[in-house]
């Protein structure tokens, strides 16, 4: 079924075209006059690497590895994560992680092996979602980028201490032994 | 020897014709290309944008942005000159330089300032002499050359969306043409010659006795057919990025476009010097009855770069036409306008005003 | 300076029958009218030259390469096979055509005026006299003139716009 369109019957005013474009001119240099007497930064645009915008509340962007005090990774690799990631950009490899001989005594699942491909993520936060132990999440940082492919895939120790400084962690580039188990810390 | 000898001892007339050329000429061209600078932040600034602002020299020096003008032809200078495999090669070549030439000697008569007499001999601030007997004629014609460039062009680069850009553009101005010499011919019958000086004499130092005032219609009519000569935006059939891709330089790249590119707005000088000697009394100053010639060369400096900024500004507030309404608009409205306006005037004229 | 306009005259007009290209011969047609354009400057009439651009090479030459275009003859006709005949003929006609042209050059008033006062430049034209002349001292033709394009215009109207 057709809908009919009313035709907009113009004023002779106008019609004669010369009037409405003084009417638009007037606008767009009210626009023009207006710019021109503010000042760079006050203007809508953002000017990028200088300013930038305020992220707002839940933005999903470069994930994290979270980590204890200590500074011992949270994730258990359980494998949710990688199950639920929908462009399947997550791959975990367990290990077993003893130390009975070591302190107390008690063993534990870890990843060994923990990349996300940053090429193929859609940054959709079901790894997030998934985690039972809120091991991983994304935060708002949004600047990721790289001059080869290679460096798009980070593993673990990339995501652990991504702006680690920024957050005024310490970096890290091995893991450090938990004191002690985790079973008996309080989330 | 001699013939050497003699152009080391150039007459001064001579001298001073070389001074007026390069002046002039370098003064346009020097325009142009600033104001590709000017369209650029112009249009960011009604849009609420910035524009460009990062163009540095050294990475330091920014002048607001006018190191792009430099950026801009360094690019253009260093890449690679492509030319389409089936193109016509020679008029591929030639199509830029015929775009650009008429584009910038159609400025030749134009007065740009006023006349000073030093030493017994009149000096005249236009490259070609008053009493010419071309007169306002030689810038019709010229600007009528300048159909070639983009017609050559367009056909020279064997590509479908050039060939109707370049159709569409040539039929507009040829059309608009016509409109746009019934206005002069008003203008040279009020004043009662052709020759811009004799046009500006005969308008005055009053504002109110100006031709804007005199001939409204005619004015309206002279711009608007301005704006589909230079090829500028309400009428910019030469390009059209939604329907023929980037139109009649959709092949050209390097060097080439930028002289196309650079053609366009010397043409926009042109058409604005013209606006300001027909209709707004060229050099002259309002309520100054004999303005140093400083100050009238600033006066016809101002007038023209407020016309070359109205075409800017309306390429930025109206959309582009549509063809048939453009064809509508010149042939049907334009036409009669002018027409109606040489009739009213030529009446006036033999009411004894 | 005659000699530079008149090459560029002459040269344009071979380039023109001598070009397969029609587009390339089109411009030459364009430097053919530039050239009268400035033979026309140098017998001190810039009306005519400026009326010359801006009418031929800023009108009608646009119209024809438009033409051109629209077609979009890429594609060059083939010849007709000639009859040596028509030859002869065209070639005697040509040979007619210029005797003529040159008899009437030779026998106007003008050229014998200049060659009995020798230097005698002719005053040089200006629109005031164009104007003048058209609508003083040959008003009936300039009407009639009017008139056949008038009905010319008209013609073509009614013949390309058949549903009026």
């Amino acid at each position: 079924m057709g809908v009919i369109v009313k035709k907009v019957e113009l004023s002779w005013l106008d019609r004669t075209y010369v009037w409405p474009v003084m009417k638009g001119m007037s606008i767009t240099f009210g626009h023009f006059i207006r710019n021109l007497f503010t000042t760079t930064p006050n203007r809508y645009t953002i000017q990028y690497p200088e300013m930038k915008k305020e992220i707002p509340e839940g933005y999903r962007g470069l994930h994290e590895l979270k980590r204890f005090e200590d500074g011992a990774i949270k994730c258990v690799a359980c494998f949710m994560c990688q199950e639920a990631c929908p462009a399947r950009c997550i791959s975990i490899e367990a290990e077993e992680f003893s130390d009975l001989n070591i302190t107390q005594g008690f063993e534990e699942k870890r990843p060994a092996k923990f990349s996300i491909d940053m090429l193929r993520c859609i940054y959709c936060g079901m790894c997030e979602e998934a985690c039972p132990k809120d091991a991983i999440w994304l935060r708002n940082d949004y600047e990721v980028a790289a001059y080869d492919r290679l460096s798009m895939k980070y593993g673990k120790w990339d995501l652990m201490n991504t702006y680690a400084e920024a957050d005024g962690k310490e970096r890290l580039s091995q893991d450090p032994t938990p004191s002690v188990p985790r079973r008996t810390i309080v989330m | 020897m001699d013939k050497l000898a003699s152009l080391l001892h150039m007459t001064p007339a001579i001298f001073w014709m070389v001074v007026k050329v390069v002046i002039v000429f370098s003064a346009i061209m020097l325009l142009a290309s600033v104001w590709t600078w000017v369209e650029r932040r112009g249009s960011a600034m009604i849009q609420d944008r910035i524009g460009p602002n990062r163009a540095a020299i050294f990475g330091k020096i920014r002048i607001i942005g006018l190191a792009q003008l430099l950026a801009d032809g360094i690019k253009f200078f260093f890449k690679e000159d492509l030319v389409p495999e089936d193109a016509n090669k020679g008029l591929f070549w030639l199509a830029p330089f015929l775009a650009f030439v008429p584009a910038l000697i159609g400025f030749a008569v134009i007065p740009f300032g006023r006349s000073f007499e030093s030493g017994g001999v009149t000096y005249y601030l236009s490259v070609l002499d008053p009493g010419n007997g071309m007169g306002l004629l030689y810038p019709m014609a010229i600007g009528g050359m300048a159909v070639y460039g983009v017609l050559l062009a367009a056909w020279s680069s064997n590509n479908k969306w050039s060939i109707l850009g370049g159709m569409r553009a040539s039929a507009a101005m040829v059309s608009y043409e016509i409109g746009m010499s019934l206005a002069v011919v008003t203008i040279f019958m009020t004043t009662g010659g052709y020759d811009p000086a004799e046009v500006i004499k005969t308008q005055g130092h009053l504002p109110w006795a100006w031709n804007i005032v005199r001939q409204p219609i005619g004015f309206i009519v002279f711009f608007t057919c301005m704006f589909a000569e230079t090829n500028r935006l309400p009428f910019d059939f030469a390009e059209g990025e939604s329907e023929i891709v980037a139109g009649f330089n959709t092949e050209y790249g390097s060097m080439k476009f930028s002289l196309l590119a650079l053609a366009e707005y010397s043409h926009l000088m042109t058409a604005s010097a013209l606006v300001a000697t027909l209709y707004f009394g060229g050099w002259q100053v309002p309520f100054v009855q004999n303005p140093t010639v400083m100050l009238s060369v600033a006066s016809f400096l101002l007038k023209m770069l407020f016309f070359a900024w109205v075409f800017v500004w309306i390429r930025w507030t109206l959309p582009r036409f549509r063809y048939d309404q453009l064809m509508h608009l010149g042939w049907k409205v334009m036409l009669p306008l002018s027409m109606a306006n040489l009739v009213f005037h030529a009446w006036r004229m033999s009411q004894g005003h | 300076m005659f000699i530079t306009f008149a090459l560029i005259t002459l040269l344009g007009a071979l380039g023109m029958l001598l070009q397969k290209n029609v587009i390339v011969a089109g411009l030459c047609m364009v430097a053919t009218f530039f050239g009268v354009a400035g033979l026309f400057l140098l017998l001190a009439n810039p009306v005519a030259a400026a009326l010359q651009v801006i009418v031929y090479t800023g009108a009608i030459m646009v119209l024809v390469l438009f033409v051109i275009m629209m077609l979009n003859s890429h594609e060059e006709e083939k010849a007709q096979s000639t009859r040596p005949i028509q030859r002869w003929v065209s070639v005697v006609l040509l040979v007619l055509l210029a005797i003529g042209a040159v008899k009437l050059v030779m026998s106007s008033p003008g050229v014998k005026s200049l060659a009995a006062s020798g230097a005698a430049m002719p005053q040089a034209m200006t629109l005031q006299k164009l104007g003048t002349a058209l609508f003083a001292d040959h008003l009936l033709g300039f009407e009639v003139a009017g008139l056949l394009l008038l009905a010319a215009m008209i013609g073509a109207v009614a013949l390309t716009k058949r549903n009026l």
